[in-house]
């Protein structure tokens, strides 16, 4: 029963995970940008759900499309009138803008909100389903089930409709893109704005189930990048498969483990899984190879 | 070998002047691949663009698409300057270049390019009449509809870049190298389906390797050489010119002898 | 030609500048000029194996911990005398390489990367974990060498300072040497450089081991210097991504470039911290955008080109890691 157990936290928190991870691989997979940003954009929606419900009581799953929305305004125009100037460079140098404005976002969150741990405890937080020794807390069930959801309505999007198909494209060819009339300068804009949106919105749902601070986000950061290793750059469906991985990996370990190889276990994981299989469990690129 | 540097052809009455470049200088910075390029096409023309590798063909294509900007000069599209525009303004204004490697959108499926290619368009219908004129084109094509592009042979992925490019309704269509890498058999094939494509109004620029084959299907021709014209003409007066015929294809005729 | 003279002068004046500091520098003033020293060493280092050789070791900060904790344990628990805590540092430093190079510089790019922070994570928790051996999460606490603060002082000052130059000295024989050429090969086109005959295995793995060598040392000296280390601290994610980012604003794949780097940074860092206390984190942030955008290739081309000054500078291709 405690094997299932652990793997069902495992699940649960391979959900969140892997949706976190979500918009750090679209926008690798995109622009080649490596988004050092990303795990203080996932605080800034934690934040974010925490100040519209700490004053309007507002449900904090109601609170997703506004940290959604907030973000992708914010990714929108970081992109499009500051990473735009470098984004023809290396990898690396895009590597250290993310890093510089993740140092601002910082500030600017320990400024707003103070170093304090915060958390936000809706009425149903204690309550759960309890299945013999088994127990499901209703606020992770939903955390997941919301994760999952917007997984899907990305995967939709990149792949029904027209401005996910030239994002898709964009990805493939930049030039090819540009040759059948994509504005690829506003591609870039919209897909990290997409990708901060998603970071934004994984806030607000990890903002339920952890305490946060504002400089917690590099541990997000770091895991979004071992799940878009574990799962294959640009694909949506290996980044749910490496955070599922990397969530049921923790899970067990902290159980069959010291609790202090909690965090390690996902790189040791890593590590030994790169060694065996360099592109990554999923193997086969949705998006284009990274361009070095 | 006497240079011509070009003289306005007299305008037909009914015809359009699609493109004139004037004075074009580009390249990769800081190096500059062509100089001083100066050249004028009429609506429905074919020209070939010819010369050896290194000349500075593909610059000039992707010069004119907008995918390099131009160190200086002009480039006037039926009666507008467009070298400051961006690539995907000039598609919608009906310029289209087939570039060299194709560059197809590797993971996505046939009709999921030649989709791509209708970007710019909104009329749904006419989007699907012109699927399916492309098909009629290249019948393989329709075969393979939903297969992946990477799993087509070259002259499979050769059409679906040509009918990639057509389905944004070019009024000029460029195309780079076509028949690089090809067999004889498919390029003529495709060399018949641009005749067709050109029979219905479309204005081409060819850039080929194989001077004769190009020359015998153009309207006109372009010699480039490191960068600089240094023939144009009637394309069937170049194939009898024997400056080119030397140079380029490989014989000659009269009493000159090669004493190597 | 000239550039090249003017530039040797400078930096030779500047060597001996520093050298002399210990004699009117107060001791804050001292404390940090160590600190940047210890960076530019570990800057370095990260610019031998990723710079020279195309390797991006974002983890090569393992090795500061792991010559910490070598240098930390063997002083504390066996109490070996501090020079040959950093000898025996160092054979840590070149096995652990030798052991999981092999494997792990048969990744590229950003798996490459990733691997190597997954080492130092894993390596970390190791570290905590062994706490009988190691202090584990209640970390280590070193002797000091002498009673006297001002000579310490001094004593680290020129430790980190003979161990920049070291670096320097490395780097510019790697520079001008067989090995370097092979090295840069393997940046520029592993593949080819193979076929031409060069047994890049060998060359990746002595450039790390020359790489670890150096950051091993930097950890040692930094855990007697502080007489305190705890594994968060030394196997540090941040000290980590500094020197990354140090080593390209300064110039890749330079002999002083990472060196300008590591000054620039850890002054500003610094001056920040003191005058902006609220805001230094966000103010780094912002210089590092407005450099990034300002000089993408790295500190020492922007001189090179807008200034037109040569100082060591090898200019490799155009390709950029």
């Amino acid at each position: 029963m405690l094997f299932l157990q652990v793997l069902i936290n495992g699940i649960l928190l391979g959900g969140v995970y892997g949706c976190a991870a979500m918009g750090f691989s679209v926008i690798w997979g995109v622009m080649n940008l490596i988004n050092l940003a990303h795990g203080s954009m996932i605080i800034l929606g934690a934040y974010i759900t925490y100040i519209v419900n700490t004053t309007t009581g507002l449900d904090p799953f109601l609170t997703i499309p506004i940290s959604g929305l907030v973000l992708f305004l914010l990714g929108f125009v970081v992109q499009k009138y500051l990473i735009n100037l470098v984004i023809g460079g290396s990898v690396f140098m895009t590597l250290i803008l993310t890093f510089g404005l993740d140092l601002v976002l910082i500030n600017t969150n320990l400024f707003l909100f103070t170093a304090d741990l915060r958390s936000i405890t809706p009425w149903y937080s204690g309550l759960g389903w309890q299945i013999e020794t088994l127990r499901i807390p209703f606020t992770r069930l939903g955390v997941f089930v919301f994760s999952l959801t917007l997984t899907l309505i990305l995967f939709l999007f990149m792949n029904r409709t027209k401005l996910g198909n030239a994002i898709k494209a964009t990805s493939f060819d930049k030039d090819a893109a540009g040759l059948v009339g994509v504005d690829i300068l506003k591609v870039y804009a919209i897909t990290f704005g997409i990708g901060a949106g998603m970071a934004g919105m994984t806030g607000s749902l990890i903002s339920m189930i952890y305490s946060f601070s504002p400089v917690l986000g590099d541990t997000f950061t770091m895991k979004s990048f071992v799940i878009v290793v574990l799962g294959g750059l640009g694909s949506i469906p290996g980044a749910i498969m490496g955070g599922l991985i990397l969530g049921i990996a923790e899970n067990f370990a902290s159980v069959l483990l010291e609790p202090g190889y909690k965090d390690a276990i996902s790189f040791i994981l890593l590590v030994v899984i790169l060694v065996l299989r360099p592109r990554g469990i999923l193997g086969k690129q949705f998006f284009a190879e990274v361009k070095e | 070998m006497a240079s011509s540097r070009n003289v306005d052809i007299p305008q037909q009455p009914e015809q359009k002047r699609i493109l004139s470049v004037h004075r074009l200088g580009s390249g990769y910075k800081p190096l500059q691949v062509l100089w001083d390029i100066e050249f004028s096409l009429e609506e429905g023309e074919w020209l070939a663009l010819l010369g050896t590798n290194g000349a500075g063909k593909s610059t000039l294509l992707n010069t004119i698409a907008g995918l390099i900007k131009p160190f200086c000069g002009e480039i006037v599209y039926q009666e507008s300057e467009i070298s400051a525009l961006p690539v995907h303004e000039r598609v919608r204004l009906g310029i289209a270049l087939v570039p060299e490697g194709r560059r197809l959108f590797a993971g996505m499926t046939v009709r999921e390019n030649l989709m791509m290619g209708a970007f710019t368009q909104n009329d749904d219908g006419k989007i699907a009449g012109q699927l399916q004129r492309v098909f009629d084109l290249f019948p393989v094509l329709k075969e393979r509809e939903k297969q992946i592009v990477g799993t087509l042979s070259g002259g499979e992925r050769q059409m679906c870049a040509i009918g990639r490019a057509l389905m944004s309704q070019p009024i000029l269509l460029l195309v780079d190298e076509m028949s690089l890498g090809l067999g004889p058999v498919v390029v003529d094939g495709l060399l018949e389906t641009m005749t067709a494509i050109k029979q219905e109004g479309v204005t081409l620029i060819v850039v080929e390797q194989d001077v004769n084959t190009a020359l015998i299907y153009a309207d006109r021709g372009y010699v480039l050489r490191e960068g600089k014209i240094v023939k144009n003409g009637d394309a069937k007066q170049l194939l009898e010119d024997p400056a080119i015929q030397k140079d380029y294809l490989g014989y000659w005729k009269g009493v000159e002898k090669n004493n190597k | 030609m000239r550039e090249k003279v003017v530039g040797l002068v400078v930096c030779v004046a500047a060597g001996i500048f520093l050298a002399c500091c210990p004699f009117f520098l107060n001791l804050y003033w001292l404390r940090n000029l160590t600190n940047i020293f210890m960076f530019a060493i570990l800057t370095q280092a990260v610019n031998i194996i990723a710079g020279y050789t195309g390797y991006p070791a974002f983890g090569n900060v393992v090795f500061f911990g792991l010559g910490a904790y070598s240098t930390g344990v063997l002083m504390v628990k066996f109490h070996i005398p501090f020079a040959i805590t950093i000898l025996i540092g160092i054979t840590v430093c070149l096995f652990f390489t030798l052991f999981f190079g092999i494997p792990v510089l048969r990744l590229k790019g950003h798996y490459f990367a990733i691997a190597t922070l997954g080492l130092n994570e894993a390596t970390r928790a190791i570290v905590d974990n062994l706490s009988d051996l190691t202090g584990g999460g209640m970390g280590l606490s070193l002797p000091l060498p002498t009673g006297d603060v001002g000579a310490n002082n001094r004593f680290f000052y020129f430790m980190m300072y003979g161990t920049m130059m070291l670096s320097i000295t490395v780097t510019y024989l790697i520079s001008k040497s067989r090995f370097g050429y092979g090295c840069r090969s393997i940046r520029s086109d592993e593949e080819g450089a193979e076929s031409m005959g060069i047994d890049t295995t060998r060359y990746k793995t002595m450039a790390w081991m020359i790489s670890a060598a150096l950051t091993g040392i930097a950890g040692s000296i930094y855990a007697y210097w502080m007489s305190y280390i705890e594994p968060s601290a030394v196997f540090d994610m941040t000290i980590a991504i500094k020197s990354f980012v140090m080593f390209l604003l300064g110039g890749a794949g330079t002999v002083i470039g990472p060196i300008l780097g590591a000054f620039f940074i850890e002054l500003i860092s610094t001056f920040a911290w003191s005058y902006l206390l609220n805001y230094h984190i966000g103010a780094l942030g912002l210089i590092i955008i407005l450099v990034v955008i300002y000089m993408p290739r790295g500190f020492i081309y922007f001189l090179q080109e807008r200034l037109s000054l040569r100082m060591f500078a090898n200019s490799i291709n155009e390709k950029r890691i």
